[in-house]
């Protein structure tokens, strides 16, 4: 198993936002989140890279205990997490962004060819190589963000939120962009609120609610797509 | 006003102007990355020319290093294997009767410096980042060291005032039949050198690269891998670098004293506060200017009413643009 | 024993105090009864420092300046007017209300870091401003010459008691003052901006007026003290806005305990004590030789940092956290009373 959680419990300060949740992701699989706003998913994903405290659990990746690691290691074993709301560097260029990606040791190698597999993913980033990174569109940042975490070079990669708040042609874009990077065989996990897109990069689906997984679907492969999406809806209404 | 007036007061003001550019810039760097204030950063100042000071000249260290050089040299013999090995030493140790001089002093004095400074981060800053109201404890602790360091110079050196050697030794220039002080002009050139070098660090090596990501967005710098802790203690070094530079500069000037960082310290507040905090171009355009302005109001009305009027102009923009004149808003 | 303390709380107040009033009657050393004159004074600014600093939450650096400008107005207006003491101290109140309000202005405009800036430029304003009119100020060596205070033939400085009580009972007065003030509505409204200011913004408290008036009462105890102060010392020295008397008074404010007045007031006079006989006591001589000075600001500074590093509640704080503890595990009689 790649990464596995148990039992994971944490929050901000004495409030527990994320309450005894479990989940995994198997070697090569990618699996989506999905839930009502508020419900602990941004949370749960800080916990797991490290900017949060974990009040109990214990979090495992790679057959190692990550548990509490200082956000650097968790990085360095190859967990990148993409977070939510277009983050970046907004007064540095989108190269000096990229550049950060790949702070780590680990990624020295790999740089330069890297640098050739985000620009061949998203072409608009080569153009606006010199630009910073505040002047960019929200799909351009969000791009970035992506950008950035595969500068990492990630054996497991986690996205928050990406679609949200873009316009569909824009998204549709993105959509390939993520696609074409799970075709490459990177695991990941990726939260999202557009059920449709999970549907069409995931293997496997969990619904995320008050902090721990309320339903978790087999392979989507092996399920009629408009029943879960009957489900989740159908949840929400009811 | 004559060309030699309009020609001194340029000089002067900019004189002024690189000192305050090197305290504020660290001041502002300091502020843009760790969200601290230092209210130590003086007292940096006045750690650099001492302890250039102490190694450079001939009252400091060698002064220390002459009995106990004597002592060596005269019993050596006695020692057996261990005097052959000591002698040596003690013969250098009188050779340097003079003093180290400069090309020892600034070195040590620089590292010095960047040692205090993360004495100072240690004890005083990172016990309270990330708690709760730490930028107005941290002034607090800052103040309080500025003052030990200040009073423990002064059991350690006495009151008496030091000076440093002149780096540049020699007629001064003279421009439109003005004479500059070759330690004025040295300072004029060394400067933006220093300031550029420091802008180069910062856009292009990995650390400089960190420390902006830091400044910019801590928590993605996180999920980056970068080490913000590191990176803060870095940044504290560099800024503390800058001031020992700046007090290395000043004692060339003035007399070394105890309270020597305090007033450059107010002017460097003025500076910040002009260029809005966190902004290094903005910084190092206010502290000429704040320079040149109170060069210039010295000499339109005087000595004494000059910092009145940088004072007044700083209250002025505070009120009409609260985060300083080229300052943006704040995230 | 605590619960004892807690159930006589105000006898053992009285109590205190009257000992306090008797130090001068049994105590004959000219020294110490000197020492509690300025310990007082120093108390009287250091509490009322925490009502900006502690209560309204203003990292306001610009009090000692009021007290400053409380001792150069009744410096000035006695010496070069010629006017009584008795009326030179009030009119040092009012200047430094007036000018309590000139930096309340901007300063509640700004935040954190801007307003401790704003406020120490303030601050060295004043002192730029004294300095650059020697004919009226003395300049560097301050105003000399300051008539003392007396009443017909009475002169203060030739009794022993006459100070004493006076400052004793500004003190007195101050610290009633202030205890009034935190806890009537005015001070709740200052500690509700200062905790949830968007809140109390919405219900109602208006934060600029509010913090307005807690600069202008906070300056006006250290106008009266500036100007008993120069009185006393019969000098106004430009010392009063420097960097160690800064330190001294804010360690008083801090090591007593923030927003509590009464930590202010106790420590201020012991700080006062121990800082000053450090300065002036054999062994330290014997140790530090001429270095004493210096090295009894280093002490304090220690001081400081490690109380912000430990208990960042102050001495009161503290107190007041172990009374409370010790009164929920062992209820006393005393306490059915309350």
């Amino acid at each position: 198993m790649l990464f596995q959680i148990d039992n994971l419990t944490s929050g901000y300060g004495k409030i527990d936002v994320v309450r005894s949740l479990s989940l995994h992701v198997d070697e090569g699989e990618r699996v989506g989140l999905f839930g009502p706003n508020g419900h602990g998913k941004t949370t749960l994903l800080r916990t797991v890279s490290g900017l949060l405290p974990v009040n109990s659990g214990k979090i495992h990746f790679r057959g190692e205990d990550i548990t509490g690691l200082d956000p650097r290691k968790i990085v360095e074993l190859g967990l990148i997490h993409v977070p939510q709301g277009n983050q970046l560097f907004p007064e540095m260029t989108v190269q000096e962004n990229l550049t950060l990606g790949a702070y780590i040791a680990r990624t020295d190698k790999g740089k330069a060819s890297n640098f050739e597999k985000v620009f061949a993913l998203f072409p608009r980033l080569k153009e606006r190589r010199s630009q910073r990174g505040q002047t960019l569109s929200g799909g351009e940042r969000q791009m970035l963000s992506i950008g950035v975490g595969l500068m990492g070079m990630p054996e497991l990669l986690i996205l928050d939120e990406p679609s949200i708040g873009l316009a569909p042609l824009v998204k549709q874009e993105l959509a390939r962009a993520i696609n074409e990077i799970a075709a490459s065989g990177v695991p990941m996990i990726v939260v999202d609120q557009d059920v449709e897109l999970l549907l069409s990069i995931c293997e496997r689906l969990y619904l995320i609610e008050k902090g721990t997984v309320s339903l978790e679907t087999a392979d989507v492969s092996q399920v009629d797509q408009a029943e879960i999406l009957e489900m989740y809806f159908g949840k929400v209404t009811g | 006003m004559t060309p030699e007036a309009i020609v001194a007061i340029i000089a002067s003001g900019l004189v002024s102007g690189s000192l305050y550019a090197l305290m504020a810039s660290g001041l502002s760097l300091v502020w843009g990355t760790v969200r601290m204030f230092n209210f130590a950063h003086g007292a940096l100042v006045m750690i650099g020319a001492y302890s250039g000071w102490y190694i450079s000249n001939r009252g400091g260290l060698a002064k220390v290093l002459q009995p106990l050089g004597k002592n060596i040299t005269t019993n050596s013999a006695d020692w057996g294997v261990l005097g052959d090995v000591l002698h040596p030493l003690g013969e250098w140790m009188l050779s340097a009767k003079g003093g180290f001089g400069l090309v020892v002093g600034v070195p040590v004095a620089i590292v010095f410096c960047g040692l205090a400074g993360y004495v100072i981060y240690v004890l005083l800053i990172r016990p309270f980042v990330g708690k709760p109201g730490a930028d107005l404890i941290v002034i607090i602790t800052t103040i309080a060291g500025a003052s030990f360091l200040q009073n423990g110079v002064q059991v350690l050196f006495g009151p008496r005032y030091k000076q440093l050697d002149r780096i540049l030794k020699g007629p001064p220039l003279e421009v439109l039949d003005t004479a500059i002080g070759l330690q004025e002009v040295l300072i004029i050139v060394l400067t933006p050198v220093t300031l550029i070098l420091l802008n180069l660090f910062l856009k292009h090596s990995k650390l400089g690269l960190a420390i902006r990501a830091v400044a910019q967005n801590d928590d993605f710098a996180r999920l980056v891998g970068i080490n913000v802790n590191q990176i803060y203690t870095l940044t504290f070094i560099v800024s503390s670098i800058l001031a020992g530079l700046a007090g290395l500069m000043l004692g060339g000037l003035f007399f070394i004293l105890p309270t020597m960082g305090a007033e450059p310290l107010l002017r460097a507040f003025v500076v910040v506060v002009f260029g809005g905090l966190g902004s290094l171009p903005g910084t190092i355009i206010g502290s000429y200017a704040i320079g040149l302005i109170e060069q210039s109001s010295a000499y339109v009305f005087s000595l004494y009413w000059a910092p009145v009027v940088l004072f007044a102009t700083l209250i002025l923009v505070l009120i009409f643009r609260p985060r300083g004149l080229m300052g943006g808003e704040e995230s | 024993m605590i619960s004892f303390i807690h159930a006589n709380k105000k006898a053992l107040a009285v109590v205190g105090i009257v000992v306090f009033l008797a130090i001068p009657l049994v105590v004959d050393n000219k020294l110490l009864i000197h020492l509690a004159i300025l310990g007082m004074l120093y108390a009287v600014v250091a509490s009322n420092w925490d009502l900006t600093l502690g209560y309204a939450g203003v990292f306001n650096f610009a009090h000692l300046a009021f007290f400053g400008i409380g001792a150069y107005t009744s410096g000035i207006l006695t010496v070069k007017l010629g006017i009584s003491p008795w009326l030179g101290i009030p009119c040092g109140a009012v200047a430094a209300a007036i000018a309590s309000v000139i930096v309340s202005i901007p300063a509640i405009r700004l935040r954190g870091i801007y307003v401790a800036l704003l406020t120490f430029a303030c601050s060295q304003l004043v002192l730029l401003l004294l300095l650059s009119q020697p004919l009226i100020t003395g300049g560097q060596q301050g105003l000399t010459g300051v008539p003392q205070l007396q009443i017909g033939d009475f002169r203060f400085r030739e009794s022993k008691f006459a100070h004493f009580y006076l400052v004793g009972l500004l003190l007195l007065c101050s610290t009633v003052f202030l205890r009034r003030l935190v806890t009537s509505d005015f001070g709740l409204s200052l500690i509700a901006l200062r905790d949830f200011e968007e809140y109390a913004i919405a219900r109602g408290i208006p934060l600029a007026r509010q913090r307005l008036l807690a600069f202008l009462l906070s300056s006006i105890f250290p106008g009266l003290a500036g100007g008993v102060y120069a009185h006393f010392l019969i000098v106004a020295s430009p010392d009063i806005f420097g960097f160690s008397l800064a330190i001294l008074l804010l360690s008083m404010v801090l090591v007593g305990g923030v927003a509590t007045i009464y930590g202010p007031v106790l420590i201020g006079v012991v700080m006062t004590y121990v800082s000053e006989l450090m300065a002036s006591s054999a062994w330290m001589s014997e140790i530090f030789g001429v270095s004493r000075g210096p090295v009894r600001f280093m002490f304090v500074a220690v001081i400081i940092v490690l109380t912000m590093r430990f208990f960042p509640q102050g001495v009161w704080g503290l107190i007041k956290q172990y009374s409370a503890r010790s009164r929920m595990t062992e209820p006393a009689e005393g306490e059915d009373r309350v």
